[in-house]
C-alpha cells in the first residue's frame, strides 16, 4: 500500500536501507571534503607527528652543534663535532661497514625475495607451510635473532665452527663474528634472513595485484617465463618493488640489536654501524655532541640515498 | 566576522598547547615532593642499578627491608630499578627534568658532572652530625668530594683483583700465585694452564669492556695515581713510557693465549660462568662474585692482587680496596624537611653497623669499618681477600678507571680490549686516549 512502511527483511526494505545509507555516505563524503573539516582531522596526526618525529630530530640536530655530557648545560661547539666525525677512524670503519651490509642486504634481499615470491605465488606443493617457513624469521624480536645467530656464529661455541671440525674442515674454521673482517658480512647474512619473509610477503600481496587476464593473454601470445617477468610483471610491480627497495634502505640504516647481541660492535668498535657507533658515543662515552652528529650524519645518509633511488626509478618511469 | 575568526585561532593555539602540555608532561614543577604510603610513611625513593635488587643487588635489598622494617610506619625506601645502563640514562633524564630519585647509585666517571651540574646535596652536613660514620669510612669518602662538597659517599667498598681455581692449577702443576709473583712468573703460569688445556684468565668484552678489574692493578703499579694529575692537566702524556710498559704488558699476555679465543662474542657473564665451571683458572673480578664463587668453586678458591713488575720506580706494594661508585642524594631533598630527615636516617642507618654486618653476610666488603664485623668460615671467596688484605699494602684512593671522564675512562676498556684482542698496538691504544681527552675538554 503506498505510504505504508516495507517489511523489515523484504526486498524492498533493503534496497530502500541501501538508498539510505548512500545518501547518509554521500552527505557524509561531501562534509569531509570541506576545507576546514580536512584540516581539522588532520591536526592531530600533525600534532603527535610534529611532537614525536620532527621535534626530536631537530632536537638531535641542535645537539650536534654541542659539547653536551647528558647533564648539565650543552656548550655550543659549531661544527666541532662535524669537524672531528670525518677525522674520526671508526667513524669511517662504521660507515664502510654500513655500507657492506647495505649493499649486500639490498641486492640479495630484492632479488631474492621477489624470485622466491614469484615460485611461492605459483599453485605448488606445500607452497602455503613454505610460506609461513619463510615468514617466521620476521616475527621473532631482532634481540632473539641476534642469541639465535651467536650459537651459529661464535667462533668457539657457534655451530659452524663445530661442524667444521667434526667432519675435518677444520681449516674453514672463521671467525664469523668477533674477528676484524667477516663481521660485517655476516650481520648483512643474519639481517637479510630475518627480513626475507616480510619482503616476500609484499612481493606476493603486489603479484596478486596484476590482473590474471593479463598474465593469460602473454601466454597466449606466446611469452616465455624471463619475457613475461621482465616485461610485464616487474613494469607492473614498479610500486612494489620501490616500496620494498625504500623498506630495505631506510632498514639498513636501522640494524642496531642484532649487532649489539652478536658483537656488540667489537672487537674495538670494528663492527660497528653507524647507529650502534653513534648509540655508543652518546650513552656509553656520554659524548651527547658527537653522538647526535652521527645521528644526523646518518639519517641524512639514509635521505640522501632514498632520494636518488625515487629520482632514478622516477626518471625511468617518465 | 575578523573578532570570530581571531578567537577561533587563539582557541585552537590554546587547545593545541594545553594538548601539547598534556602530551609532554608539563608538570611545571621541580623536584618531587614527599610521598607517603598508605600507612602513612614518608616515601624515600632509590635509584639503583640492576633490574631486580632482590636477586642481584642482595646486600642492599637486604639493608633496605632491614631499615623498612626498623621505621615502620614513618620512612618506606623504594627500589627505582633498572639495568646498569638504563639507570644511568633514566638518572640523567631525571637530573635534567628535576624528578630525580632522593637517593640513586651513580656511575663513577660521571658523578663530577652531575655534581657540577649543582643536581646532588652537598653531605658535608651529615658526615659533621654523624662523626662515627665518618670514621667508620676511613677517608674512603674523600674520593667523592670536590669544590661543591661531599658530592656522594661511597655505595660499597670494592677489593678487586685475580680470583683462581686451585684445583686447576694443582692439575696444571702450577704454583699458586703469591704477593711476590712476578709478571714473569705469571706469563710461565699461563703456559702451563694453557697446556692442561683450560683457559688461563676469563675474560668477555662484548658489551662488558668495563669488566677489566684485574689491570686496574696492572695500572696502578705503572704510576697512574701519581701520574693522572699531570696527564689530565695536559702536561704529559697517556702515551708516556710507564703507561707504555704497562700496555706492553697486556700483549704480553694476549701472546701467551691468556685469554679466550672468543673473547670478542662473549659477555663478563659468560665469562664468569667459564670460570664457575672449571673451564678457566682464573677471573678477574670484586667481592661482589664471593657468594657465587662459594656456591661454584667452594674452598679451592684462591685470591690474588696480580704480578709484579721489575720495568718501573712505581711501588708494587698496591692493595686495590677501593670506593666502589657512589650513591648521591637529589639536591631537591633540601626543599623538604621532612623528606631530608628520612634521608639522613636511612644513610645514618646504610652506613651504621648493623648494615655492615649484613653487608658481611652476604659477602660483600662495606663501604664501613666496624670492629666484629667479619666473614664466616664458609664464606672461602671472602675469607681468601681478607686474607689477601691482611699484608696491609695501601690502595688509591680510587680505582684507576674511575678518576677519569666518561669519554677517556671508555677509551681506556677499548684501548685495553684492543691491545688484549691485538687489534691495537699499545702506542696505538695510548693515543687514543689522549685523543679522547682532547676531545672531552
Amino acid at each position: 500500500m503506498p505510504g505504508e512502511s516495507p517489511v523489515p527483511g523484504s526486498i524492498i526494505f533493503k534496497k530502500k536501507l541501501r538508498k539510505r545509507h548512500k545518501k547518509d555516505g554521500l552527505i557524509f563524503m561531501h562534509w569531509l571534503s570541506k576545507k576546514k573539516y580536512k584540516i581539522g582531522l588532520m591536526v592531530p596526526t600533525l600534532l603527535v607527528y610534529s611532537i614525536f618525529i620532527i621535534l626530536p630530530v631537530i632536537i638531535a640536530v641542535r645537539y650536534s652543534f654541542t659539547k653536551y655530557s647528558g647533564i648539565g648545560q650543552a656548550k655550543f661547539t659549531g661544527l666541532k663535532n662535524y669537524a672531528r666525525l670525518f677525522q674520526d677512524k671508526i667513524f669511517w670503519i662504521s660507515f664502510k661497514n654500513t655500507m657492506v651490509m647495505f649493499v649486500l642486504a639490498f641486492v640479495l634481499l630484492l632479488t631474492l625475495s621477489f624470485a622466491i615470491a614469484l615460485l611461492l605465488n605459483n599453485r605448488l606443493k606445500a607452497v602455503d607451510f613454505s610460506k609461513a617457513l619463510i615468514f617466521s624469521p620476521a616475527i621473532i624480536a631482532p634481540i632473539i635473532v641476534g642469541i639465535i645467530w651467536v650459537y651459529i656464529l661464535d667462533p668457539n661455541i657457534g655451530i659452524i665452527n663445530n661442524v667444521l671440525d667434526a667432519i675435518g674442515a677444520g681449516g674453514l674454521k672463521a671467525k664469523w663474528i668477533g674477528g676484524d673482517k667477516l663481521s660485517p658480512y655476516s650481520i648483512a647474512i643474519i639481517y637479510f634472513w630475518q627480513q626475507l619473509g616480510y619482503l616476500v610477503t609484499i612481493f606476493i600481496a603486489g603479484l596478486k595485484m596484476i590482473p590474471g587476464d593479463v598474465l593469460e593473454a602473454v601466454k597466449i601470445d606466446g611469452a616465455s617465463t624471463v619475457q613475461e617477468i621482465r616485461y610485464v610483471i616487474i613494469p607492473m610491480m614498479r610500486t612494489t618493488i620501490s616500496t620494498v627497495a625504500v623498506l630495505i634502505i631506510t632498514g639498513v640504516f636501522k640494524i642496531f640489536e642484532i649487532v649489539q647481541q652478536t658483537t656488540g660492535g667489537g672487537p674495538n668498535h670494528l663492527s660497528e654501524t653507524l647507529v650502534t657507533y653513534s648509540y655508543s658515543m652518546t650513552f656509553s662515552s656520554s659524548d651527547y655532541g658527537y653522538g647526535m652528529s652521527l645521528a644526523t650524519v646518518t639519517f641524512l645518509l639514509s635521505l640522501l640515498i632514498t632520494a636518488v633511488y625515487s629520482t632514478v626509478t622516477k626518471e625511468r618511469e617518465g | 566576522m575578523k573578532n570570530r575568526n581571531l578567537k577561533r585561532l587563539l582557541a585552537a593555539v590554546t587547545v593545541s598547547a594545553m594538548s601539547l602540555g598534556l602530551m609532554t608532561g608539563c608538570s611545571g614543577g621541580g623536584g618531587e615532593e614527599a610521598k607517603t604510603d598508605e600507612s602513612g610513611a614518608t616515601v624515600i625513593k632509590f635509584g639503583i642499578h640492576v633490574a631486580n635488587p632482590a636477586e642481584q643487588e642482595a646486600v642492599t635489598n637486604n639493608i633496605v627491608e632491614a631499615f623498612n622494617k626498623a621505621n615502620e610506619g614513618k620512612y618506606k625506601v623504594e627500589f627505582e630499578a633498572a639495568d646498569t645502563e638504563t639507570h644511568s640514562k633514566n638518572m640523567k633524564l631525571k637530573a635534567e627534568d628535576g624528578t630525580l630519585p632522593q637517593i640513586f647509585w651513580i656511575e663513577g666517571s660521571e658523578a663530577p658532572e652531575y655534581s657540577e651540574a649543582g643536581v646532588l646535596l652537598d653531605l658535608t652536613e651529615f658526615l659533621d652530625e654523624n662523626a662515627e660514620i665518618k670514621t667508620a669510612l676511613g677517608g674512603m669518602e674523600e674520593a667523592f668530594k670536590d669544590d661543591n662538597g661531599q658530592y656522594g659517599l661511597p655505595y660499597q667498598c670494592n677489593v678487586q683483583g685475580i680470583f683462581y681455581n686451585k684445583e686447576l692449577f694443582d692439575q696444571a702443576k702450577a704454583d699458586y700465585p703469591t704477593d711476590e709473583t712476578t709478571y714473569e712468573d705469571f706469563i710461565e703460569i699461563i703456559k702451563k694452564l694453557k697446556d692442561s688445556k683450560v683457559t688461563p684468565l676469563s675474560i668477555g668484552s662484548k658489551n662488558s669492556a668495563y669488566a677489566m678489574w684485574e689491570f686496574n692493578e696492572f695500572l696502578a703499579r705503572y704510576g697512574w695515581e701519581d701520574n693522572i694529575g699531570n696527564i689530565l692537566d695536559g702536561k704529559d702524556k697517556f702515551n708516556n713510557k710507564e703507561l707504555t710498559a704497562c700496555f706492553e704488558k697486556f700483549q704480553g699476555l694476549k701472546d701467551a693465549g691468556a685469554f679466550p679465543e672468543n673473547m670478542a662474542t662473549i659477555e663478563y657473564f659468560d665469562a664468569k660462568q667459564l670460570f664457575n665451571e672449571g673451564k678457566a683458572a682464573m677471573f678477574g673480578t670484586g667481592q661482589w662474585d664471593c657468594a657465587e664463587f662459594d656456591e661454584n668453586i667452594g674452598d679451592k678458591i684462591g685470591f690474588w692482587w696480580g704480578p709484579k713488575f721489575s720495568d718501573t720506580q712505581s711501588s708494587q706494594e698496591i692493595a686495590m680496596k677501593v670506593p666502589s661508585a657512589p650513591i648521591g642524594v637529589s639536591a631537591a631533598v633540601a626543599d623538604d624537611e621532612k623528606l631530608k630527615e628520612g634521608v639522613y636516617e636511612f644513610l645514618k642507618f646504610y652506613y651504621g653497623e648493623e648494615a655492615a654486618k649484613l653487608s658481611y653476610e652476604g659477602s660483600i666488603f662495606p663501604a664501613t669499618n666496624y670492629e666484629g664485623a667479619s666473614a664466616s668460615d664458609s664464606q672461602y671467596s671472602m675469607n681468601v681477600m681478607i686474607d689477601a688484605l691482611a699484608n696491609g699494602w695501601g690502595s688509591p684512593q680510587a680505582a684507576p678507571d674511575l678518576t677519569v671522564s666518561s669519554a677517556v675512562q671508555e677509551a681506556l676498556y677499548d684501548g685495553i680490549f684492543g691491545v688484549l684482542q691485538g687489534t691495537y698496538q699499545p702506542a696505538e691504544a695510548l693515543d687514543k686516549l689522549d685523543a679522547a681527552l682532547a676531545n672531552s675538554k
